[in-house]
């Protein structure tokens, strides 16, 4: 107790010296809170996204398909169980089919999938009753803005698209460009025209078959889906973790350079103190004190910068915390292009307090060590040699 | 009188249908003239774009309708490119990356060297009269030739195409002309067959222009320039290890 009041005296003594280095860490701390919360919320808004836009509570994906194999795409289909047929009635599952195709906008070829929903659903964030045209010769279609950016496409526009049927023979239709999406999750926008699902049935020659099942409640996890596939949550977002996994590492570069300078910052200023105060180590150690507990008292000063940056952090960072809460990070523009999901739309921040007492914790041992390391010098003080200010 | 003028009328009638062909017999023709056990060849296709148009050059090995070798011989960044096609499988080789890459899935949707020519076109592999049955629309005469106008409609489910309409040279048994339709009935790529000359036993064009109608511009011209029919061709030239 007596350490601490001491230390907390020399502290409060050390005046604008002592500001400077809690100012620093307190922006170090401030800095990696942002990062963390930034990083964890991002991957928070991305999952939220991708259950809106694709997920919902479950999929059931068509056994034959695979992502990541472009020849199991055009024989990625199965009839529709009929154990969903009642719960796609109610609106508790959406079946969604989709195709490769090839799309003529303006005269020009690009590869593109198309996938059939149902017009009216509620389950998934698409509009509900969004397919309707004034032309009766072409199928309404929606897209979402890059697959727009990219294909240059516009509300109303007409062209064609090229279809293979589930036999193998080619059907072309005229598809109509009825809206235009604000499509946060890539995977569902770039490259990807929406049709009614009855629509893609017929040109596909299809009728009663989807590619996925999307699920409103986790309960319906357990039924019953011959040719379909369950794919838990942990297999779907495999890749969004990856991303995530792979950004950590950029993270921890960061952290370990902000904390080098923090870490340089509490280092410099207890060499000094340890070179500094010989003649108020000398009388310490005069007055009885152990060297162990002149270390100690050197340590708990330094301890006691990190436990008054926290407080400086919990002042200073409280309005930029709240502001990124209230009115969420948006990623400079063009990021949206970089086909990651989450990166359309502002990052709303939640703080996770687990991560920053994590966090604060982990600082405050670093700290502790680096607080100590100076004070090693004074295990091979004389006390009569300190008082004369003497140090070897 | 009326007798005669009957029994006149009769045997023109029968002398006519006996020198028309049935639509099978001209499709079997067509087949037998355009087809053959194998083929090298030289050839160039003029792709047009909307600034520039560029020539690329190939020596092409063919064998039945489901083995083929192609390498690029011209312009030179192209040039060492090569693509195998066997059965239903479609390879790439790309001398610049030094990598075999398979066409799969969206890529067979994708143009071939910018032509009006996807690779899922250029994976057809059928006979006509074995896809199609035909009936003969009315005769018509095309680029200067008298020709058989034939409906194709696909004997199958699974025929890319469900409906063709062919102009078929009277004489020389040449597809001259093609519309090529969708199931919805839209045209989607019409080929004109020019310059027909007698290579070897059989009649065969030296230039053919390809146009999907879907696609702007002026369609991809296709030259042949020298080819070989019913050669012995080696057995690696259809095997993956010349992909190399």
């Amino acid at each position: 107790m007596m350490i601490l009041h001491l230390a907390f005296k020399n502290i409060i003594g050390n005046g604008w010296r002592s500001l400077v280095n809690v100012l620093i860490l307190s922006i170090v701390l401030i800095a990696m809170v942002w990062m963390q919360a930034m990083y964890y919320s991002w991957i928070k808004v991305a999952e939220k996204q991708h259950v809106a836009w694709e997920y919902g509570s479950g999929m059931f994906r068509v056994s034959s398909y695979d992502p990541f194999d472009a020849f199991s795409w055009d024989s990625s289909f199965a009839p529709i169980p009929q154990a969903f047929k009642q719960q796609i009635e109610y609106g508790k599952v959406v079946p969604i089919l989709m195709t490769p195709a090839t799309i003529y906008p303006a005269g020009r070829m690009m590869p593109a999938v198309v996938k059939g929903i149902p017009n009216q659903q509620s389950l998934l964030s698409f509009p509900s009753g969004g397919f309707v045209s004034e032309n009766p010769f072409a199928i309404p279609a929606m897209i979402g803005t890059s697959m727009a950016k990219n294909a240059r496409l516009k509300v109303g526009d007409v062209f064609t698209v090229r279809i293979k049927d589930s036999s193998g023979a080619f059907n072309a239709l005229d598809i109509e460009i009825v809206k235009i999406l604000s499509i946060p999750v890539p995977s569902v926008d770039i490259g990807t025209l929406w049709v009614d699902l009855s629509s893609l049935q017929e040109i596909k020659a299809l009728p009663d078959a989807a590619s996925y099942l999307i699920l409103a409640d986790k309960s319906q996890n357990t039924m019953e889906a011959p040719g379909f596939r369950l794919i838990p949550k942990d297999e779907y977002f495999a890749d969004l973790y990856q991303i995530r996994e792979s950004e950590r590492a950029q993270e921890y570069i960061m952290y370990s350079l902000l904390l080098f300078l923090a870490m340089i910052a509490v280092f410099d200023s207890q060499a000094l103190a340890v070179f500094k105060r010989r003649r108020e180590i000398g009388t310490l150690s005069a007055l009885g004190l152990t060297k162990n507990k002149i270390a100690l008292l050197f340590t708990t000063e330094g301890v006691l910068y990190m436990v008054f940056a926290a407080i400086s952090t919990a002042v200073l960072g409280m309005p930029i915390f709240w502001y990124f809460t209230k009115f969420g990070y948006r990623l400079p523009s063009g990021y949206e292009d970089f086909g990651m999901p989450g990166f359309s739309e502002p990052i709303y921040f939640s703080y996770p307090i687990t991560i920053i007492m994590g966090t604060l914790m982990f600082l405050l041992a670093l700290t502790a060590i680096v607080s100590w390391l100076p004070t090693r010098k004074i295990a091979s003080l004389k006390p009569t040699d300190a008082l004369r200010g003497k140090v070897r | 009188m009326n007798k005669l003028l009957c029994a006149l009328l009769l045997l023109v009638a029968v002398h006519l249908s006996a020198q028309k062909p049935s639509a099978s017999d001209i499709l079997k023709a067509v087949d037998k003239n355009m087809s053959s056990g194998s083929s090298i060849s030289s050839t160039r296709m003029v792709v047009h774009s909307q600034r520039a148009s560029r020539t690329v050059a190939s020596t092409n090995y063919g064998q039945g309708n489901d083995k083929f070798y192609s390498e690029y011989t011209s312009p030179p960044r192209d040039k060492g490119t090569k693509m195998l096609k066997l059965g239903t499988d479609l390879w790439i080789f790309d001398p610049n990356t030094d990598r075999t890459v398979q066409i799969s899935g969206n890529m067979l949707k994708q143009s071939v060297m910018g032509s009006d020519l996807s690779y899922e076109d250029f994976m057809e592999e059928s006979k006509l009269f074995e896809d199609y049955s035909a009936t003969i629309q009315k005769e018509s005469s095309y680029d200067g030739r008298e020709c058989w106008v034939l409906c194709l409609i696909a004997k199958r489910n699974d025929v890319s195409y469900y409906k063709r309409i062919i102009y078929v040279d009277k004489q020389r048994n040449v597809s001259l002309y093609e519309e090529w339709y969708a199931k919805s009935g839209k045209l989607m790529k019409t080929i004109k067959a020019s310059d027909v000359q007698r290579i070897q036993n059989r009649w065969y064009p030296r230039k053919i222009v390809f146009k999907d109608q879907l696609k702007a511009g002026k369609g991809t011209e296709y030259y042949i320039d020298e080819i070989k029919f019913d050669v012995s061709i080696p057995k690696h030239i259809f095997s993956k290890a010349i992909l190399k």
